[in-house]
Parts: C-alpha cells; structure tokens; sequence
C-alpha cells in the first residue's frame, strides 16, 4: 500500500500532533481546525547558535530583513545515523492564496561545504508550501529553513542535528 | 562502477480530487556527487550533480527548485499542487553536466 492511499499519512499525523498539543497547551477544546497556528511560544530563533560563514550567507540572501520564528516547522531526526540520508521534512501555516503565500523555502546546514543547501521556489498553484526530502550533512550541525512570503516576510525555524557517520560523499 | 543515472520518476496518488492539494513524489537516480569524495584508487572524483528541477503543470511552470551537492544521492523529493485541472504534470531535472532527465504524469480526477 502506497502511503497516500492511506487516510492517515505521515504528514496529516504530524499536522495533527502538532495542533492538538498546542490546542492542550492553550488548555482550550477548540476544534482541530481552528486550533492555534503551527507555531507556538518557545519555537527556537531561526538564526539560534548560529556560525559565522552561515551568517554571511543568511546575510547575503536576505540583508538585514529581520527573520521571525514562527510558522514554520522542520522534522528532522535529533541524531541522524547516515549523514549521506538525513531526512528533512519542512511545513508550514502559510497561506498559499493568489495573494498571499510562500514564495520559497531556503535551507541551510551551517557545517556543509554549500551552507545554502537548497531553495524550493513555490507559487500559489501548489496550494501549499512544504518539502519532503533527504540531505547530506558533513557533520553535526544546526540545519535552518527560512520561508520567504510574496510580501517578503521572512519565518524560520533551526534544529541541531547529531550525525553519527559523516556523510558528504 | 558507472553509477545508474536517469531512470526520473513521479507518482501521484491514486485517487485525485479537483481542486484538493496533493503531494506529489519525484525520484531521480544521480549519484551527486560533491567534488569532495574519491573512488577506490584515491582519485577524486569531479563533482556531479542535480542543480536545478522545474516542475510545470498544464505547461505553466509551478515550481523550481535550486539545488547542491549537498542534496542526497538518488534524490527524493515530495512536494504539494492544488489539482485545479486534468493535465499532465512534468518535471525536468538539470544536472552539471547540462543533461536534462524529463518525466511527465496525468493527473486525472477520480470518478
């Protein structure tokens, strides 16, 4: 079985975790749907513990436009065991309309050799904005994404990944 | 060894409806190569890998993605489209060398 055919998949589960703690968080019954956003109180500073080169290049892609936390999730392994298949799973609240939505997804590892891992450049016609995907990670490193709005808001979020066999090969 | 590059894949789900978001998943075989890596003789081997993808639904181009050497070999990608329409929907993957990998699937309604 194919797991989109299932009705539960891996990213409606998440999607659903996600908003029923924070829903218990607020210590309110509100429905599913109109529970909080994805983001809550306490979500890490997207530029948290951040390396010099990686500055240079958040600094080069983005100037001095400041970069919220917020809105957007990445799940990730706390300890990778194969640095050459780090699985990346990237989400996010924002709305996809013609008139509002995510313009791109940037990802940044601050110890590989490209910091700037991968831009995802969206539209409103995919309805949403997120990234399922497998890196490589040199060694254990903070991993960042930054969503970018058509409005050019910047949301991040940062995760330290541990990695257990190196993998850029 | 020739590691096996091509084979550029796309599933969609099975049952669509219009206008729902679906997650679309593409796969391509490419070794990806960073530039930073050696073979069994201790030479180096260039660096080789996927750059950028386009993907385009009823022709118009819906996404791009800009990749490095630091995205995983045989890359997995998945990613969402509204299916506003039936139409094909195509992705074209550009490696460093200039070859172009190309796969296209119909997204049709269920019934």
């Amino acid at each position: 079985m194919r797991p989109q055919d299932r009705d539960l998949t891996r990213r409606t589960f998440l999607r659903a975790g996600t908003l029923a703690l924070a829903a218990l968080a607020a210590g309110t019954h509100t429905p599913l749907e109109a529970a909080a956003p994805l983001a809550r109180e306490g979500d890490p500073d997207p530029l948290t513990g951040i390396i010099e080169p990686a500055r240079k290049v958040v600094r080069a892609h983005f100037g001095d436009r400041p970069i919220r936390a917020g809105h957007v999730t990445m799940d990730t392994p706390e300890t990778a065991p194969d640095g050459r298949q780090v699985p990346i799973f990237i989400d996010t609240d924002l709305p996809q309309t013609s008139t509002e939505y995510v313009k791109a997804l940037h990802l940044i590892v601050d110890h590989n050799p490209d910091i700037y891992l991968a831009g995802y450049w969206l539209t409103p016609a995919t309805g949403g904005a997120s990234i399922d995907t497998r890196i490589k990670m040199r060694r254990s490193s903070y991993v960042r994404v930054i969503a970018e709005t058509n409005r050019g808001e910047l949301w991040g979020t940062a995760k330290f990944v541990y990695v257990t066999l190196n993998g850029c090969v | 060894m020739t590691p096996t590059i091509g084979d550029p894949r796309i599933v969609l789900p099975q049952q669509i409806k219009r206008d729902a978001v679906i997650f679309v998943r593409a796969m391509l075989a490419h070794p990806m190569y960073t530039g930073m890596s050696r073979d069994h003789d201790g030479t180096l081997i260039p660096e080789y890998f996927v750059k950028k993808v386009t993907v385009t639904y009823g022709g118009a181009e819906i996404a791009h993605f800009e990749w490095t050497s630091g995205v995983s070999a045989d890359p997995y990608i998945e990613f969402p489209v509204r299916a506003t329409r039936e139409a094909p929907l195509a992705i074209a993957w550009t490696d460093s060398k200039g070859h172009v990998y190309r796969q296209s699937a119909n997204v049709a309604f269920s019934a």
